[in-house]
């Protein structure tokens, strides 16, 4: 596993979630975030793998990740909208989610998760 | 955008469901989103290759090759969509964003200029051309020749659609010049591509060239007027997108989603399933899917900040619409415009286009949207 810490776009917010990225060709990518979802999070950081083609309003499912097990309680199950579009994924399992769904707060510094679009 | 009925909304609803007959062919239409998205996704058992026969309406009299990648399953299917991928892909660069602007720019002055104009034929026909151009890494002058076809890609004459000579010709013609002077546009990109370690065919180049021209012109085409209606009968929306600009891409998908240009697209049933027997088609549609109430709250309404908003108006599994990025740039682009020049536009004539079949007719777009424009602020 290669580790790489990209830089801070920050706005001066005193609490930043920490949130590490596993890309599927196998790099840790750990940002730092003031973005309101993990996808933004993701696209400001050009997180290999993750489009977000929809903007972020579950159509597309380009933001789809794995959450790591560590933090699926936290971090919650997935909304009816979100279920209905994971459940067709080739990809899917009981810890996805889509980026674009999932709100960043203080409690997620830390969090992990993989990228699972299939697109990198 | 003023009328946007659901024509679909009581057979959804009923057990009965809704079949259309083309030609004597009966087709079941699957109606609800979650049944539309598994069957997309199930090209085993609803498959796409099936050439000219991926729409209601076959294309047998348009054309005598199947269209590349859409008309192919997986593994065939992916193999021929990574032919033009990458190509695909560059809405995604900055570059590719600033041309766009420059590009939306340039025909919103254009319009403004003229005053009064028809916003199928002065507007969104040559805006659809000129980020055609783009898309296609060809010079933009190319446009000029795809707007005096009009909004159809085929030919068209008294008894209908002709075996698509002018888009044949059109064709032929560039990839002859692809093959002495080959750049990076599409047509060198097929001169040049291989499948499985040979060289593409002239009908598998055709096929690829064909699907470019005819998929993305009447629906851009047909969403662009879609957009200029409704800001028409909206005049608060632009200054409302000028205060919210995170408000353009949730509204661009809600715009997608009601206008839905393309109502359904075929499948042929490998076995026998519920809804139809082998060897017969059914209908992933595509417009019904997406008012459905199980999903969309009011959807037969217009809400630009709608979210979730998990339409599939580009389509959706392995054949979903390549020219998604690119169209949702391009619409983003425009309402930006729009917003920022503070665009005032008056509906004065407008006549919608509209599709019938025997069970069900739509209003999609407008066949002449007469216009009268001004812009608040230039754009330098």
């Amino acid at each position: 596993m290669v580790f790489k810490w990209l830089p801070l776009n920050t706005t001066g917010r005193s609490i930043v979630p920490q949130i590490i990225f596993e890309t599927e060709d196998g790099q840790a990518l750990i940002v730092n975030t003031e973005a309101e979802h993990l996808m933004q999070a993701a696209l400001d950081h050009e997180i290999p793998g993750i489009e977000g083609a929809c903007g972020g309003v579950c159509s597309c499912a380009t933001c789809h990740v794995h959450i790591d097990p560590a933090w699926t309680e936290l971090v919650g199950p997935p909304n009816d909208f979100e279920a209905a579009l994971l459940e067709l994924e080739d990809q899917f399992k009981l810890c996805s989610r889509l980026g674009c769904q999932v709100k960043l707060t203080p409690e997620l510094d830390g969090l992990k998760v993989r990228v699972a679009t299939g697109a990198s | 955008m003023s009328a946007h009925p659901d024509p679909f909304r009581q057979a959804r609803a009923s057990s009965c469901g809704m079949t259309v007959h083309v030609d004597g062919e009966p087709i079941p239409l699957v109606l609800d989103l979650q049944g539309v998205r598994r069957a997309a996704k199930d090209w085993q058992a609803y498959s796409s290759a099936n050439p000219f026969h991926i729409t209601l309406q076959s294309e047998e009299a348009l054309r005598n090759f199947r269209q590349l990648p859409i008309e192919t399953d997986p593994p065939d299917h992916t193999d021929y969509r990574a032919i033009v991928e990458p190509l695909f892909r560059r809405p995604a660069q900055p570059d590719y964003a600033a041309r766009m602007r420059d590009i939306v720019r340039r025909t919103v002055d254009e319009a403004c200029a003229l005053g009064t104009l028809d916003g199928v034929l002065s507007f969104a026909l040559p805006l659809q051309s000129r980020a055609l151009a783009l898309l296609l890494n060809v010079p933009e002058s190319e446009a000029d020749e795809w707007i005096t076809w009009g909004i159809r890609a085929f030919d068209h004459d008294e008894q209908g659609p002709s075996k698509g000579a002018r888009l044949e010709n059109y064709i032929q013609r560039q990839l002859e010049h692809a093959a002495g002077t080959p750049g990076e546009d599409l047509f060198s990109i097929l001169h040049r591509a291989t499948f499985r370690g040979r060289p593409l065919t002239y009908e598998e180049k055709q096929g690829f060239a064909n699907l470019v021209f005819a998929g993305g012109r009447d629906t851009v085409i047909h969403t662009t007027t879609s957009i200029l209606a409704y800001i028409a009968e909206h005049p608060a929306f632009c200054p409302q997108l000028a205060a919210d600009p995170a408000l353009v891409p949730k509204a661009v998908e809600e715009f997608v989603r009601v206008v839905t240009p393309l109502t359904a697209i075929t499948r042929t049933c490998a076995a026998d399933t519920p809804h139809q027997s082998a060897g017969g088609r059914i209908g992933l549609c595509w417009a019904s899917a997406n008012r459905d109430d199980r999903f969309f709250k009011h959807a037969d309404r217009v809400q630009p900040d709608r979210a979730p908003n998990p339409h599939v108006a580009f389509g959706f599994g392995p054949h979903s619409c390549l020219g998604a990025s690119h169209t949702r740039l391009l619409l983003r682009t425009l309402l930006t415009q729009c917003a920022e020049r503070g665009l005032r536009i008056q509906t004065l004539e407008a006549i919608p286009n509209v599709e019938v079949f025997d069970t069900f007719s739509r209003p999609i777009g407008f066949s002449k949207l007469i216009q009268r424009w001004s812009a608040q602020q230039e754009i330098p």
